[in-house]
């Protein structure tokens, strides 16, 4: 059983990703490519380029 | 990316495809927050049924100068991965498409129901993770839902996650 407080965190959790899902798509995708970046700076991998939006 | 999407566009249009839809987490990123990806995802019903669909769209691609990549064409620099329609759900979420909109350009994209029902077919980990994720994020209809789900015996497979309902 979750706890109060562990509730309260993932309803905030929920909240973010709600709100995310709201952006109009082309924000979405210029955010998809920031986490390819992001990836990218991790591990890079010849076949997982970033995007050339 | 807009680019890639009116090539697709064209190629329905020149009959290279007879219809098609944005599945994967493009599709996924149109209804929930953004998801990593690298490919453009595209079911599609081929203009002929045979042997090899992919035949005419490689040929097509070819003839753009388009370059393949492992099992992606990349268009307009895009990895657009092509994936015929493989059984009937898959059907039905094609001809059942939505349309988007990205910078003025209109593609098709399956439904968030069908998303969830082909996830759940397909059944790997990231796919329970994004039915969740879609559950969660009130895009999906659910009693359209639940009809898809009967009709392609999928209803004890979304109960075996737990509807969505208790997720992090």
């Amino acid at each position: 059983m979750k706890s109060k407080s562990a509730e309260a965190v993932f309803e905030k959790k929920r909240e973010r990703r709600r709100r995310l899902a709201q952006l109009p798509f082309e924000r979405k995708i210029e955010i998809v490519v920031e986490l390819q970046k992001a990836a990218a700076g991790i591990r890079e991998d010849a076949r997982r380029k970033v995007w050339p939006i | 990316m807009e680019k890639a999407l009116q090539v697709i566009e064209e190629m329905t249009r020149l009959g290279i495809i007879k219809s098609y839809a944005i599945g994967g987490g493009i599709a996924a990123t149109y209804y929930i927050e953004p998801v990593l990806t690298y490919d453009l995802d595209i079911f599609f019903i081929p203009a002929q049924e045979g042997l090899d669909e992919l035949t005419p769209i490689y040929e097509f691609a070819r003839g753009r100068g388009y370059a393949e990549q492992a099992e992606a064409l990349i268009i307009e620099g895009f990895p657009v991965q092509f994936i015929p329609a493989y059984n009937d759900l898959v059907r039905e979420a094609v001809a059942d498409a939505a349309t988007l909109t990205y910078r003025g350009s209109k593609a098709n994209v399956v439904k968030a129901e069908y998303l969830v029902a082909i996830a759940l077919q397909t059944g790997r980990a990231k796919d329970r993770e994004r039915v969740i994720r879609l559950l969660d994020g009130g895009a999906v209809d659910r009693t359209v839902l639940a009809g898809v789900l009967e009709k392609h015996a999928l209803v004890d497979k979304l109960k075996k996650i737990g509807g969505g309902t208790d997720e992090k």
